[in-house]
């Protein structure tokens, strides 16, 4: 991918891990051509299963897919209070992380998402307002070669 | 015939109302009751049968909520121990019973006895038969409305499949083409993130049709469609099916074909939703005259006699409703902790 030997994305999710002590942090990108921009996960920090490695996110379903359609951030306090218990299995990532508590931010490339940073806790209420504030401002207006287009906006 | 004699016929007559299980109630002129069987006894309330046994001469209507006329279910309009010249020979008429609520009846209203008046009328238990056509018209609903489902998803799907997409398509084909024109860099840039918009847009489509009814169902049989639908399966859930089919491509009636689907399609959301786990096997061969689909996983199981299930508890409903249309049926086996196994027997 281009700019990716520029930027270590890994390093820089393991610094927000240790930052806010997350359970899992997980990267989304849109793929090349020869994938047909399929959005894939490319990394994952505090997975404990391979589940997402076969997964190919689609546009609107999903949190990842959610966040990439509307290209806002998404914040869930508690997945069983908001998602409700019953149609969990719509969220398989979720489910196969045990994420109670997380949020995702779209991340842009010449006006357009590009990929999707999840991140999250396998505590209810964990991530609240706040600290979904606060890891937005750790992020900072560029992930890499991508933008965080609200910050752009104000 | 004729050689019965009076005293045979009398004993007959007395056993019928003694053990019969239609009530029966005699009224004189005046619509008291002067007797009633053992079967009329034990349907009407005691408070009832204390104003009958008391003369009171309306006193079935404290039972009674209404016969059934061309006008309404339940009505009291020209009410037939008050109307002596009407046919009331056989008509529907609704009481409240002991211990049973309202329940419909059968009943004929008839004078017996013209010089003293006297009538009879008797009760005959419609529940039964209620019922009973309630079941044969619940059957025919439900393979109707599955019939109505499947032919709508067809024609929906085939139309994202031919019309929606292939224009998706041909757009996208006449976009690349400005690839070979003199265009400059920033236009290439945006035309080829259009180019992975609209690449995603007909994925969304084709699934979509492939997920309300897959051609290749129709087209190609029930491995292909089955191998399609597992491997959306993995990409959409992560779920790994191992399946295996030993049929050598051999095709089936549609009705038979559109069963198995489903009931699989159920099955494997049923193991992805509740199992808990991220693989299983599915596997499709004959035997026996049979056609037989199992669908096996080791995840968490369940308990098969709790009364309270996960989710909506119609899924395995609608499975045995679909296995039924073609005479199939369906087995389940789970033991808490020891996975989950559904099968599918359909006669060939």
């Amino acid at each position: 991918m281009n700019g990716q030997e520029n930027f270590n994305y890994q390093q820089e999710m393991a610094r927000l891990r240790d930052h806010f002590d997350f359970d899992f942090v997980g990267l989304a990108l849109v793929q090349s051509i020869e994938s047909r921009f399929e959005l894939k996960w490319v990394f994952t920090m505090g997975n404990r299963s391979n589940r997402y490695r076969r997964i190919v996110l689609q546009t609107g379903k999903g949190i990842v897919g959610h966040v990439f359609k509307t290209g806002k951030p998404l914040l869930v306090e508690d997945a069983e209070k908001i998602l409700g218990g019953k149609d969990l299995y719509n969220y398989p990532i979720i489910v196969a992380e045990g994420l109670k508590s997380f949020g995702a931010i779209a991340l842009y490339e010449y006006n357009r998402v590009k990929g999707v940073l999840l991140v999250g806790y396998r505590t209810e209420e964990k991530l609240t307002l706040e600290c979904f504030t606060e890891f937005k401002q750790v992020v900072g207006p560029t992930f890499g070669q991508f933008y965080n287009k609200e910050m752009v906006g104000n | 015939m004729k050689s019965m004699s009076e005293f045979q016929l009398t004993d007959l007559l007395m056993k019928m109302y003694g053990n019969s299980a239609e009530a029966i109630f005699f009224f004189d002129r005046t619509g008291k009751v002067l007797t009633m069987n053992s079967a009329a006894e034990f349907i009407l309330n005691a408070e009832v049968l204390d104003s009958m046994a008391a003369g009171d001469a309306e006193a079935i209507c404290m039972s009674c909520r209404g016969y059934t006329n061309e006008q309404e279910l339940q009505t009291c309009i020209s009410c037939y121990l008050k109307s002596p010249d009407e046919d009331f020979s056989s008509f529907q008429v609704y009481l409240d019973t002991k211990g049973k609520g309202v329940i419909p009846y059968t009943a004929s209203y008839q004078t017996i006895d013209v010089e003293n008046g006297i009538r009879v009328f008797m009760l005959r238990d419609l529940t039964k038969q209620y019922k009973t056509q309630e079941m044969l018209n619940q059957k025919l609903i439900t393979k109707n409305i599955i019939k109505a489902q499947e032919d709508e998803r067809k024609r929906i799907s085939r139309e994202l499949h031919d019309g929606v997409a292939q224009e998706v398509l041909s757009s996208l084909v006449e976009l690349r083409v400005l690839k070979y024109m003199n265009v400059d860099a920033e236009v290439l840039k945006k035309v080829q993130q259009t180019e992975g918009s609209l690449m995603r847009l007909l994925d969304d489509i084709r699934h979509l049709s492939v997920e309300l009814r897959p051609a290749t169902l129709d087209d190609l049989g029930m491995e292909a469609a089955f191998r399609t639908h597992f491997k959306w399966m993995e990409k959409n859930y992560g779920l790994v099916v191992h399946f295996t089919a030993e049929l050598d491509s051999k095709r089936y009636e549609g009705e038979i074909e559109t069963v198995v689907y489903r009931v699989c399609q159920e099955a494997v959301f049923n193991a992805l939703k509740y199992a808990g786990t991220e693989d299983l096997t599915v596997r499709l061969f004959e035997d026996d005259g049979y056609l037989k689909l199992y669908v096996i996983d080791e995840g968490i199981g369940f308990n098969l006699n709790s009364i309270h299930p996960k989710g909506t508890g119609l899924g395995l409903y609608g499975m045995r409703e679909r296995a039924e249309l073609v005479e199939g049926r369906t087995t389940v086996l789970s033991e808490p902790g020891k996975g989950t196994s559904v099968r599918l027997e359909i006669p060939l």
